[in-house]
């Protein structure tokens, strides 16, 4: 058996010792610095698709995303530099730009990721004016509804539906602005398979994919009556 | 599959090669229709959705028929300096069509494009596999002209 190597790196000024394979999320997260994250999670393969986890290291020309990028020995790793704030900042704030921006309304906007990272980021108005990403909401199918006018292309639904549930059902079509999760041919989603999975409607950090609302069933019991 | 698309899919090595597939469905049809997309996902092992996404992501592959000859103005960042937006409309005013359409008799289609690598002679387009560069609106009705 190989043994596994130790590594030792700085992070944030201290001295700290992971494993050869490590992330610098986790080893951020192993010793208790926080880092946000979006597009990653941890059952899922890590693709750096949203940048927000950047962090600085010695000697690497740009920032490098924690999330996907290995520990190695001596590496030395600022996750909180001005540098780094400013830019999950911007990042955000380019998310933000062409997302509806309908918070108030979103039932999800409790529970959103980006919007719990913008908070803490404290972003404030949008800064970027450009138009927004527009999509009519899937409601085809009474199982899943999409609106992928939320939808940040973090991945999370297609690694999901594959690497998890084992559906492949989902693809990113077209390019640049109008990228797209897509199912078949583009069509709304209303697939056999999808019925009581829910896999890819927990794992989606925005309002994008819902249970469809059942208004019928929503006062169940008997109706509330008043006798004087 | 229809007649005739048998033999497109590549064999041996070659079909774990989704790009190679699309990109010879694309110079054997003109296109990558839809049944094509569902055979060679059948045949990769991959979803419909994923070589659909393929398939749209390359500016060279088309889900659509397209016209005998197609158009294809570069709509990257030198030649927008250039002003390619002028290039784009008097092809729209020349031909009565806007980018991702063909006209109704099926002679052009017209598509934008990222950087064809004709930045040094911007505003650049391509039509069938000939470039054209320096482009001014003047130019565009002479070279239209020329394809029949
Ligand atoms: S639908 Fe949700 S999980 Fe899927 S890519 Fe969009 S934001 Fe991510
Ligand atoms: S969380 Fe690391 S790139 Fe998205
Ligand atoms: S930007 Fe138009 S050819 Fe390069």
């Amino acid at each position: 058996m190989r043994k596994i190597e130790k590594i030792t790196v700085t992070i944030d000024g201290s001295q700290v010792s992971g494993c050869e394979g490590m992330t610098i999320l986790e080893l951020a997260q192993q010793n208790g610095i926080d880092i946000p994250t979006l597009c990653h999670s941890p059952e899922l393969t890590p693709i750096g698709a949203c940048r927000i986890c950047v962090v600085a290291v010695e000697g690497s020309r740009t920032l490098v995303g924690s999330c996907h990028t290995p520990i190695t020995q001596g590496m030395v790793i600022y996750t909180h530099s001005p540098k780094v704030l400013e830019t999950r900042k911007v990042i955000v704030e380019l998310l933000l730009a062409s997302h509806c921006g309908s918070c108030y309304m979103c039932e999800k906007a409790n529970v959103c990721q980006l919007r719990k990272i913008a908070a803490d980021l404290e972003v404030g108005l949008p800064r970027f004016q450009t138009r927004k990403r527009y999509y009519p909401i899937e409601d085809v199918s009474p199982y899943i509804q999409r609106d992928l006018s939320k939808c940040v292309l973090c991945w999370r639904c297609v690694r999901a539906c594959n690497e998890i549930a084992k559906q492949n059902v989902f693809g990113i079509a077209y390019r640049g602005f109008n990228s797209k999760v897509v199912v078949d041919f583009d069509q709304p989603i209303d697939k056999e398979v999808c019925q009581d999975c829910n896999v890819c409607i927990d794992i989606c950090p925005t309002g994008a994919l819902s249970k469809p609302r059942e208004v019928g069933e929503e006062k169940k019991g008997r109706p509330l009556v008043i006798s004087s | 599959m229809s007649k005739g698309q048998e033999g497109v899919l590549p064999q041996g090595k070659e079909q774990e090669n989704l790009l190679v597939m699309l990109e010879r469905a694309q110079s054997e049809f003109g296109y990558v229709p839809e049944e094509f997309i569902v055979e060679a996902a059948h045949s990769l092992n991959v979803s419909i959705s994923e070589v659909y996404g393929v398939a749209t992501f390359y500016s060279f592959l088309s889900t659509k028929p397209l016209g005998k000859n197609v158009i294809r103005i570069c709509k990257s960042l030198p030649c927008y300096l250039k002003n390619s937006q002028m290039i784009i409309k008097s092809v729209e005013d020349e031909i009565g069509i806007k980018p991702g359409e063909t006209t109704p008799d099926g002679k052009f289609s017209f598509e934008l494009t990222n950087c064809i690598g004709a930045c040094d002679e911007a505003p650049a387009m391509l039509i069938n596999n000939d470039v054209h560069v320096n482009l001014t609106p003047g130019k565009i009705s002479q070279i239209l002209k020329s394809y029949k």
